[in-house]
């Protein structure tokens, strides 16, 4: 009454076992909370360092009021907020010192900006270029000069080249959470494979799979049903992200977004299979959970170094040398080639080049891996030696 | 018929199996048993496939059993293992359609064995949350889940209540009477004796007796108990040895003399109320053999 089982229904029914089972389990829901809460805190994060210090509030005693039109005029360009307190010297020194003003700016014998401890930059910088210019100005009306049309000779205008990308803050952002999402994903599931073999090792019933399927189908199984909930959670993520930036109008640019989306399941998806057969792997060169630990956290260093150089290096230098040299290093490319891809500087030419590279990686490192999974897996006690996991 | 043939077997320096061969026939219950490291396992790892060996094969019905074939063996491993975070009736469903069986017989056969072994109200269960005895029989299901064509069960008594194994004992009678090949190992030699139509003894990786019980008895000196004559009648008797002296029990081993000049001599020492041949258990002969004893 059994009919015969090929190697895709056997394959097919490992993966489908591992696909319910991640899915109908608690982590899977919490990890989306977990990862919705973290980009939640990432942006308020984010959003309050941006206000913090983009604005200031100034004490102005009568005596150098004559500047504050022109004060207001400045801050309003370059996007920054300027509260302004008329107060007399000794009133704004006071709430200088309580902390209830950023800095006092005043006129006697030449212009004083007093701060408690320190006064930021970027109000130095404006107040001195207001001060500086209205100094000039009444330097040249006092010359029978018009301040104005000396302004105009001395503007410098600013041009690109290329069009200037409208969508450059979104492109950013995209790239760093498009980063985030692969590393975490990759992480997550990468390990979810390590776990999930040595589950199988230490439970024992690994014997009873091997008796009726092939080493090489049950660990197929097990990469494509985790790597399907791994996809299946980006997804989510994704979609979530997309239409909450829709709706609260912070993504603006939904055509960029998609592109993003979709460069990122396709380095998820070669990521998954690089990094999920060394993981495989790794599990099943042990016996407990608690040894898979050592093993697995050099691991951690390929996937961590290029999404550190993604979110820090990156969104300030998008042509970065160092960065395009890297994005085209197999282990490198899944989480730094999306992060260039978003940011628009990857050329198509040279993400087929990285897809290729990898893809050939992935060849030679699941054989490798298979190799060693169908060697040790059955092994039980001590963790299984190099030597013989490698041989034959 | 299932056919061990041969089978070498070295890990390291040290050899696990030499030339072990033997045969269990479809409507047989084959009991394999030896001491811990003898090769019981070994070999039945190399049945399922799940050991390669270094030398011999394994014919399955005159062919060298191949994956296909093995797929259709109901396996119990000595370590005993199954998801401890999976549900009872889901994971056997699974192992089921792992060994090719469609998904509606799949759930049927679950129900039909899970109520068989008595487990059948604990399929929505977590396997961990299962007393031992009761995962020791969600293990036996899993064995038998599939229909099986041949039965190789590693230790299946070790740790069950004798409730459980007396419905054991009874499944794999009734597989065999179904015409499955059953062989299983044990240290527990009154119970193989009293369900094995054939034994097989395993000692330091070579076969060292196979066949039935009276069958391995039958190679052994002939001994004779007899009951009733007074101490030290048959002490200057030819032809036979004192094995036992016991109260009014006498054990003798035959060497030359028949069980007629025996019975003659005790008649003539005194009333004799009990003379019959002494049948020693698979104990004792596994005993003799493995201690190097001729059988």
């Amino acid at each position: 009454m059994n009919g015969g089982l090929s190697a895709g229904q056997a394959v097919g029914l490992v993966a489908k076992r591992e696909f319910s089972t991640q899915v109908r389990s608690k982590s899977f829901a919490i990890g989306i909370v977990i990862s919705l809460v973290i980009f939640g805190i990432y942006a308020l994060i984010f959003q309050f360092i941006g206000d913090e210090t983009s604005s200031d509030s100034l004490g102005v005693t009568p005596a150098a009021q004559p500047v504050v039109p022109a004060l207001q005029q400045a801050a309003a360009a370059s996007g920054r907020t300027l509260t302004i307190t008329d107060v007399s010297a000794s009133e704004g020194a006071a709430q200088v010192q309580a902390g209830d003003l950023d800095a006092l700016l005043d006129r006697g014998a030449g212009w004083t900006l007093t701060g408690q401890d320190a006064v930021g930059s970027e109000l130095q910088t404006l107040l001195s270029t207001v001060v500086r210019q209205s100094t000039l100005d009444q330097a040249l009306q006092a010359a029978g000069q018009n301040p104005a049309t000396v302004a105009a000779s001395g503007t410098v205008t600013v041009t690109t080249l290329e069009p200037e990308d409208p969508e450059r803050g979104q492109r950013l952002a995209l790239a760093i959470v498009t980063s985030v999402l692969l590393f975490m994903s990759l992480i997550g599931y990468g390990s979810a494979v390590a776990q999930g073999v040595v589950e199988e090792k230490s439970s024992r019933v690994v014997e009873l799979l091997l008796s009726t399927i092939k080493p090489i189908h049950l660990l197929a199984g097990k990469v494509l049903g985790l790597g399907a909930v791994g996809l299946l959670q980006l997804l989510i993520l994704g979609a979530i992200g997309v239409v909450v930036g829709s709706v609260t109008g912070l993504l603006s640019a939904p055509s960029a977004a998609a592109g993003a989306l979709v460069a990122a399941v396709i380095w998820y998806l070669l990521g998954f299979f690089l990094y999920a057969s060394v993981y495989a792997a790794a599990g099943s060169m042990v016996s407990r959970q608690e040894e898979l630990q050592s093993l697995v956290a050099p691991i951690m260093f390929p996937l961590l170094l290029p999404f550190i150089f993604a979110v820090s290096v990156l969104p300030g230098d998008p042509r970065n040398t160092l960065g395009t040299v890297l994005s085209f290093v197999p282990f490198f490319s899944p989480t730094l080639m999306p992060a260039r891809q978003a940011l628009g500087v990857a050329p198509w030419w040279q993400v087929l080049i990285a897809i290729v590279l990898t893809l050939a990686t992935i060849v030679a490192v699941v054989a490798v891996a298979a190799r060693i999974y169908r060697n040790s897996v059955l092994r039980t006690g001590a963790r299984v030696s190099w030597a013989e996991a490698l041989r034959g | 018929m299932l056919d061990i043939g041969g089978l070498h077997k070295r890990f390291g320096s040290r050899t696990a199996l030499e030339d072990v061969t033997f045969a269990v026939r479809p409507g047989e219950v084959f009991g394999f048993v030896g001491s811990n490291g003898a090769g019981k396992t070994t070999t039945m790892r190399i049945v399922l496939g799940v050991l390669s060996a270094d030398g011999g094969e394994v014919r399955w019905q005159g062919t060298a059993i191949d994956a296909e074939a093995r797929r259709r063996i109901g396996y119990m491993p000595e370590e005993r293992g199954l998801y401890p975070k999976m549900k009872v009736g889901e994971q056997l469903a699974y192992l089921a359609r792992l060994h090719g069986m469609p998904a509606a017989d799949a759930t049927a056969a679950v129900r039909r064995w899970t109520e068989r072994l008595g487990v059948a109200e604990r399929v929505n269960d977590e396997v961990q949350k299962l007393s031992l005895g009761n995962q020791q029989r969600v293990q036996l299901c899993a064995a038998l889940v599939h229909d099986p064509e041949i039965l190789v069960l590693d230790e299946p008594f070790s740790g069950l209540d004798p409730t459980a194994v007396e419905v054991m004992s009874a499944v794999l009678r009734d597989k065999a009477d179904e015409g499955v090949p059953v062989v299983f190992s044990s240290h527990q030699l009154d119970l193989v004796e009293r369900l094995c139509d054939r034994v097989g003894i395993i000692a330091a990786g070579r076969m060292v007796a196979v066949g039935t019980v009276s069958e391995l008895r039958s190679g052994g000196v002939e001994r004779i108990d007899v009951v009733g004559p007074p101490p030290d009648w048959a002490r200057d008797l030819a032809g036979v040895r004192i094995v036992a002296q016991e109260g009014a029990r006498t054990r003798l081993e035959l060497d030359g003399a028949t069980d007629q000049d025996v019975l003659k001599a005790a008649l003539a020492a005194g009333p004799v109320h009990e003379f019959a041949p002494y049948r020693p258990p698979l104990t004792e002969l596994y005993r003799d053999v493995v201690s190097g004893g001729v059988p």
